[in-house]
């Protein structure tokens, strides 16, 4: 089994190496991720479409003599459909040109299932069709007679257990076969049906027979079929309506929601602190001599030093605790099918805000770190919902940005103040929310979800989503922030970043009142929110021209609430800046970034005139 | 004869008053134009004596009435002919039937109405205006009405334009189809909807466009906690 780097740099994914091409299909969560992991390992590469928010995998896999490639295509219903999953699975038909498509069923909606066989069928792919979840289906009493079903498509169907990769490589044996004879083409439509071999094509034959399609399906699904009764026991179900029986689902939600939260907060807090450590007793040195012997020891050694000693860091504490966490995390509740009830139940309010249920999971993880966070908002099914929900990401204080209204107000006034500083950013992440909603033009599709069965988690499942998730911050992301990190490095090593803080002083000293150089902290900041006030606390005795000299002798209480506010509000970090810039595009990450900046400043000037005028230590 | 855009406001207006009162605002979201365009055609259709104003709102006169429900007729006509003989998808008529009803006259609508064995319905479920000006009363209620509980058929989507239409269509939901309703979430939630063999979540918004005709409520059988699969 092998991994291959692809998607070149127009985004367009490669045809994976192999004798024949297999493109795995099928309704979501039928399972056919497990699946295509079960054949190709937990090695595989993304693709990216250009405007699209899905990536596609591909992979190969050794099958005794023989490579075949992968390629696993969004969840969907309909290749006609117009959501960016459906884009994302034409393109990727019409890109990789498959010799054999996949379609992967659930026994349990056969009819529904189905449907995704003939449409394929009618567009003139080769097809073997996959019986999955034969496990739970058994447990459900369910049994799909699969002669019957294979003659009636005229194509082999084969039964597989993904999660255990049972079947699988009877299920490859097939799909060489059908791709070598070509599929026979026999559909059941009373009319003969017309092929079009071109996926993209919205052919009027494609859509004229959608009802066709979903009436021939429920035949072929109901002479196939044998229901007993279920085996297991009524657990799941019941589950399902606790969850979204506002009484009990409520409840459920708060304590997910604060599960979630704590989580992200506490245990990423903790692990980012362990790696820290590591990284300064092992890493860091390793590092540091390296740039040594590269460099020597000069300003430029100092400049790497920042990219590649603080820069990596930096990703690597917001990474591996924050995101890789959130990852499993989110892979879990969504492996269960909870997230789906969340969103059943959370969509009455995030109406007001033009988004829908689903868009609650990212703006409650945003609090933790916000770029897992725009990781979730992606997957919201229309753009206009995609660009509301990541733009409100952006500016839900993140634990970084927490940390540094509790450190600087908290500690040096108190508990109080520093959730008032939190309410008031709240009331403008509020006010954001509302205008956003009125601003966009448009209106979102309205919820149509598919309300999954609870089901076990399986581990393997989520962690192998969780990585593949995370590989792609690790790549999209870590070149950005190290970057970033250099070109801030050299402004601060070269003395330019105190050079800045004079044309930034009218504002900085002027308009919000506080020392030159806490601006230039907050413009550092950018690299890692929490690195403004630990560079502030550094620069003190600098500043203060004094040993022993504190936060509090250059700040007084009244800077230090400006500087919280300031620092939560504007300048999201250079990681979150990184992913929304390649989900948005550069006009709309301009534009956030730079109304963020407006915004921190109009309301950092407004709060320290009237915190002045209101005699609060000024 | 109106114009053809004066025909476009008519067609609009009747549409809107199906579902209640008539504001010039909702008739310039649904135009696509700017208020002040809205406030001029108003005008010309009310000298024309097409319309009427009531505190604000926007009313049919019975001569309007009758020119609405001909341009109707006319493009419910031309969509079913574009679905059912030239074989266009369901969807993607409406913009199509849009352009073609100014340009049918009575007798080609006669015409078209035998050739297609007496249509009563648009594709989308709606009644086809009779020639002599007089309509099927719309039956069904929207989806959302309905309670925990019930079974219904759809009757007909009210999108014409669209991939709600197409999606829906890939869920299996067409005019015709059953469905359950497992479950109505309070204070405008979303609706737990059954459709053979899987459950779908649909939120208000969608519901209010999904007209369904309650099949005789059968008595709840079940307790919420006694959802089927």
């Amino acid at each position: 089994m092998s991994v291959r780097h692809c998607g070149g740099s127009d985004g367009r994914a490669e045809r994976p190496d192999g004798e024949i091409v297999i493109a795995i299909a099928g309704n979501p969560n039928v399972g056919k991720s497990t699946l295509f992991n079960a054949m190709t390992g937990l090695g595989v590469s993304t693709a990216h479409y250009p405007g699209t928010t899905r990536e596609v995998y591909t992979g190969t896999a050794r099958f005794g003599e023989r490579i075949i490639g992968v390629v696993d295509l969004p969840g969907i219903y309909g290749f006609c459909d117009s959501g960016a999953d459906e884009e994302a699975a034409r393109r990727a038909l019409l890109d990789l040109a498959p010799d054999v498509v996949v379609i992967v069923v659930d026994p349990a909606i056969l009819a529904r299932n189905l449907c995704l066989a003939f449409e394929a069928l009618e567009r003139g792919f080769p097809i073997v069709v996959a019986v999955n979840l034969a496990d739970e289906a058994r447990r459900a009493g369910i049994e799909v007679d699969r002669d019957a079903l294979a003659s009636a498509l005229g194509a082999e169907v084969v039964s597989t257990t993904a999660t255990r990769s049972i079947g699988v490589e009877q299920l490859v044996q097939a799909a060489f076969r059908a791709a070598e004879g070509g599929a026979s083409r026999r559909m059941p439509y009373d009319s003969e049906p017309e092929v079009f071999p071109d996926p993209l094509l919205r052919t009027s034959a494609a859509l004229r027979s959608a009802r066709e399609r979903h009436a021939v399906a429920g035949r072929v699904a109901s002479a196939v079929l044998t229901k007993r009764e279920p085996v297991r026991g009524r657990l799941p179900r019941d589950f399902t309506s606790l969850t979204t029986w506002p009484w009990t689902g409520v409840p459920l939600v708060i304590v997910v929601a604060a599960a979630v939260f704590g989580f992200l907060f506490f245990v990423g807090d903790l692990l980012a602190s362990a790696f820290s450590a590591l990284w300064a007793a092992v890493a860091s040195p390793v590092v540091t001599s390296a740039v040594a012997a590269v460099a020597g020891d000069g300003l430029a050694s100092r400049v790497l030093l920042w990219g590649f000693d603080a820069g990596l860091e930096a990703s690597r504490d917001i990474g591996l605790p924050y995101i890789l966490t959130f990852y499993f995390l989110l892979g879990f509740l969504e492996d269960t099918g909870y997230l789906n009830s969340l969103a059943f139940l959370s969509d009455r309010v995030m109406h007001r805000l033009g988004l829908h249920g689903r868009a609650m999971i990212p703006l409650v993880a945003a609090a933790g770190c916000n770029v897992p966070a725009l990781v979730a908002a992606a997957q919201l099914p229309t753009k206009r919902e995609r660009t509301i929900a990541s733009t409100l990401v952006l500016f839900v204080p993140c634990s970084a940005r927490t940390a540094v209204i509790l450190g600087s107000v908290g500690h040096y006034i108190g508990l109080a103040p520093a959730l008032l500083v939190l309410a008031v950013v709240f009331a403008v992440w509020l006010s954001i929310a509302l205008s956003l909603e009125r601003m966009l033009r448009g209106r979102s599709r309205g919820l149509i979800m598919e309300m999954f069965s609870f089901r076990r988690p399986s581990l393997r499942r989520v962690a192998a989503k969780a990585w593949g998730q995370f590989r792609e911050f690790l790549f999209v992301a870590t070149p950005i922030v190290v970057a970033g990190s250099l070109v801030l490095g050299g402004l601060y090593e070269s003395g330019w970043l105190m050079h800045l803080s004079r044309p930034l002083s009218p504002l900085v000293e002027g308009w919000l009142g506080l020392p030159a150089v806490a601006g230039v902290t907050l413009v550092v900041g950018m690299l890692r929110k929490e690195l403004s006030l630990q560079l502030l606390v550094a620069l003190t005795v600098a500043t203060a021209g004094s040993a022993g000299a504190v936060l509090a002798d250059i700040m007084t209480p009244t800077d230090l609430v400006v500087f919280a506010v300031v620092n939560s509000i504007a300048l999201p970090c250079i990681s979150s800046v990184a992913m929304y810039w390649r989900q948005q595009g550069w006009g709309r990450t301009l534009l956030a970034v730079g109304a963020s900046i407006a915004i921190a400043l109009i309301l950092g000037g407004l709060i320290a005139r009237i915190l002045a005028g209101a005699g609060f230590g000024g | 004869m109106p114009s053809a855009t004066l025909e476009e406001y008519l067609e609009a207006i009747y549409k809107l008053a199906e579902r209640g009162e008539v504001r010039p605002g909702a008739l310039a979201e649904a135009m696509g134009v700017s208020a002040p365009t809205v406030t001029a055609t108003l005008s010309r259709l009310k000298a024309a004596g097409l319309i009427q104003r009531r505190e604000g709102a926007v009313e049919l006169t019975l001569a309007g009435r009758q020119t609405a429900l001909d341009i109707v007729r006319r493009h419910r006509l031309a969509e079913r002919f574009l679905v059912d003989v030239l074989g266009l998808p369901w969807d993607e008529v409406h913009e199509e039937a849009c352009q073609l009803e100014h340009a049918l006259s009575p007798k080609v609508q006669e015409a078209l109405e035998s050739f297609m064995d007496n249509p009563a319905v648009c594709p989308h479920g709606h009644p086809i205006p009779a020639a002599d000006g007089t309509i099927a009363l719309t039956q069904g209620a929207p989806l959302c009405e309905s309670a925990a509980g019930d079974e219904a058929d759809i009757v007909r989507i009210d999108d014409e334009q669209g991939e709600l239409l197409t999606y829906l269509a890939s869920l299996g939901m067409f005019p015709g189809t059953s469905v359950r309703i497992c479950d109505v979430a309070p204070f405008k939630g979303p609706l737990l909807v059954e459709v053979g063999d899987a459950r779908y979540a649909i939120g208000r918004d969608v519901a209010e466009k999904i007209i369904v005709s309650s099949a005789a409520a059968p008595a709840k059988r079940k307790g919420r906690l006694g959802i089927r699969r």
